[in-house]
């Protein structure tokens, strides 16, 4: 569309002309009037962000009357849980930034909910490349009886969305006693053909020579696998951990499923979750800094590797 | 000498995908004519009883009606607004990217998360949204009679009233996908050749509309067969606003009821695994048929294009 621009200007058009120059840069109403439209829409999109990150600095009666703009007053204010436990007035004042981001740790066990997430998404992830690349390399460079139907069940496969099955997964895990452990949380998740699939496009684009070299070398099938096509693959594989990341450490259904009741395996959703539950008006400014300190990692790591994160989350799109 | 090794790579990968990927298929089909509990020894067979039940109770025309409102709803406007974002995006000199990566955050986000801070948002008294709409009030907003009744009374309780519920949140659902649609379409324009637009220009085609018509839209043909079925796939899948909204019951008169929930619910919940099951059948062949015929349409364009 920078075309249709350039067009107008060179056709000399007449509605070229509201594109008047004035020194080096050009004012026109066309462009306003898009950032005019891209500017309501991105307050749109920023309102929750905006409600969230402000609450979570806030103090009660200012979330409930809706005052102290977007940092709050950050009076002290009492608090009365604290009175509850039988200390002096004095020593209950706090500051509502301070109050809000403290309770968040000390109400519920969250620096244990964010382990868990970083525990259940990283074991995803290297399982998934453990599983996915060897069979990867077998399908796109290995010549063996079968290899045809394999790739036939991987496509098969990518039909099936791991969410829609959960209902029989979860019977096949209680049978085996196995609900309410990290294995509940991490084993649907092994296999990826997804993974598979995108390693097989990937390696079907690296030269046979590279493999017959290190053949000649009197390497393994194995260390192959691992010393020369792994490294090919960075690119790729890091592009697929981040669309593997994002999706395990944001997820709800499933561990709402499979962990029932014992804390200990929470993942951060399911502490935010837990935490709305019992919800009153005092812990609004705690439940918001929560959700604050579950989304900020991703978005954080989103704002500082911005083209990385968009090519991993759109992989699929390469299907 | 590659002759064993291709076993011990494909084997991992070919048994989890038989455990993990066919056989709950397997199973979810077995189970869906039973009327298996967990905890109970045996099932009994009870034909299609499950199925007669989903296709004739109210309960499950519900079910259907909410899921459909909120994919027919959900689908339309992320991939139309993905689609306009992009086009604006695209055509603009400066600060693009400033509002790609603004329009991206949501679908970084725990959708869960801002289910809870959108349920905040929304509250009828100390909510940000109703608290802004009373501000327009006395204005000129009030023309529109909607507006108006609003300021008379009480604008509306976005998530609780039924009338409402179902449309609020799909409009979440709108908020967290379309910038996907987006990212997507965005990659699709860069890649049309200028050559294309210069060509179109000398054949006539001197408007805005003629270039999108003519260029734009057939050459984002394949980006939109896929941005369509990915959103349809995960519309279907919404279950994390409904369970935050409404952990039981699924909203005012079940009017949110949508089928994740649905299995959840009945399943998890209640401990009826037939019917759960039943339900995860018609899920799947929703999910699949939808696949393949998006795999067909570009398998299609690849052979004649």
């Amino acid at each position: 569309m920078a075309d249709v621009g350039q067009a107008a200007f060179r056709n000399a058009a007449p509605r070229a002309v509201d594109g008047a120059s004035s020194g080096g840069f050009r004012f026109s109403t066309r462009e306003a009037i898009k950032h005019a439209v891209l500017i309501l829409g991105a307050l749109i999109v920023l309102l929750p962000f905006y409600v969230m990150v402000s609450y979570s600095f806030k103090a009660p009666h200012e979330i409930m009357q809706n005052t102290g703009g977007f940092f709050g007053a950050q009076e002290l204010f009492r608090d009365d849980f604290c009175i509850k436990l039988g200390n002096a007035e004095e020593d209950c004042m706090v500051r509502p930034l301070n109050y809000n981001y403290t309770t968040a740790f000390e109400k519920a066990p969250l620096i244990r909910y964010l382990a868990n997430g970083v525990i259940v998404t990283v074991s995803i992830f290297l399982i998934q490349v453990l599983v996915a690349l060897p069979c990867a390399y077998a399908l796109a460079k290995l010549r063996f009886w079968g290899r045809e139907a394999v790739f036939g069940l991987v496509l098969f496969c990518l039909l099936i969305p791991v969410h829609a099955i959960a209902l029989p997964l979860y019977i096949m895990l209680a049978q085996l006693g196995l609900t309410n452990s990290y294995a509940a949380l991490i084993i649907p998740w092994t296999i990826s053909v997804f993974g598979i699939f995108l390693m097989r496009q990937f390696f079907m684009t690296v030269p046979d020579d590279l493999i017959d070299a290190a053949r000649m070398d009197g390497m393994s099938e194995y260390s192959i696998v691992w010393n020369v096509m792994l490294p090919t693959a960075i690119p790729a594989l890091l592009a697929f951990g981040i669309f593997s990341v994002v999706a395990h450490w944001n997820d709800y259904f499933w561990p709402r499923i499979v962990i029932t009741g014992n804390r200990d395996l929470f993942t951060p959703p399911l502490g935010l979750r837990e935490f709305k539950g019992d919800a009153d008006g005092d812990n609004f400014g705690p439940m918001m800094a929560t959700a604050c300190i579950i989304v900020t990692p991703l978005i954080v790591a989103f704002l500082l590797a911005q083209r990385r994160f968009i090519e991993g989350i759109t992989l699929s799109g390469m299907k | 000498m590659a002759s064993r090794a291709h076993l011990w790579f494909v084997a991992p990968a070919l048994i989890l995908m038989v455990l993990i990927l066919l056989l709950p298929i397997a199973l979810a089909g077995a189970l869906s004519f039973t009327d298996y509990s967990l905890g109970n020894s045996g099932a009994s067979f009870v034909g299609t009883e499950n199925y007669e039940r989903i296709f004739t109770r109210s309960t499950y025309e519900k079910m259907f009606i909410a899921t459909f409102r909120y994919v027919g709803v959900v689908v339309p406007l992320s991939v139309g607004l993905g689609l306009g974002a992009a086009l604006l995006i695209h055509s603009l000199t400066r600060f693009g990217a400033l509002y790609k990566t603004i329009y991206f955050l949501p679908v970084m986000a725990a959708l869960i998360a801002m289910a809870i801070v959108w349920e905040f948002a929304l509250h009828p008294t100390i909510g940000i949204v109703n608290a802004t709409l009373e501000r327009g009030c006395g204005t000129f907003l009030e023309a529109w009679p909607w507006y108006a009744k609003g300021c008379d009374r009480t604008f509306p309780l976005w998530l609780t009233d039924r009338d409402y519920a179902i449309w609020t949140v799909a409009f979440i659902g709108v908020w967290q996908a379309f910038g996907f649609n987006m990212v997507l379409y965005l990659a699709g324009l860069t890649s049309i050749p200028r050559a294309l637009y210069h060509a179109a220009e000398m054949d006539g085609a001197t408007s805005g509309w003629d270039r999108f018509r003519l260029v734009t839209w057939p050459m984002l043909g394949p980006t939109t067969v896929f941005v369509v079925t990915i959103s349809i796939i995960r519309s279907f899948q919404v279950f994390d606003t409904v369970e935050a909204f409404y952990p039981q019951g699924g909203g005012p008169s079940k009017s949110v009821y949508v089928m994740m929930f649905a299995i959840y619910e009945k399943a998890i919940q209640q401990n009826l695994m037939g019917i759960g099951a039943a339900i995860t059948m018609i899920f799947l062949v929703f999910v699949m048929v939808l696949t393949l015929i998006q795999r067909w349409l570009v398998e299609r364009r690849t052979h004649y294009g």
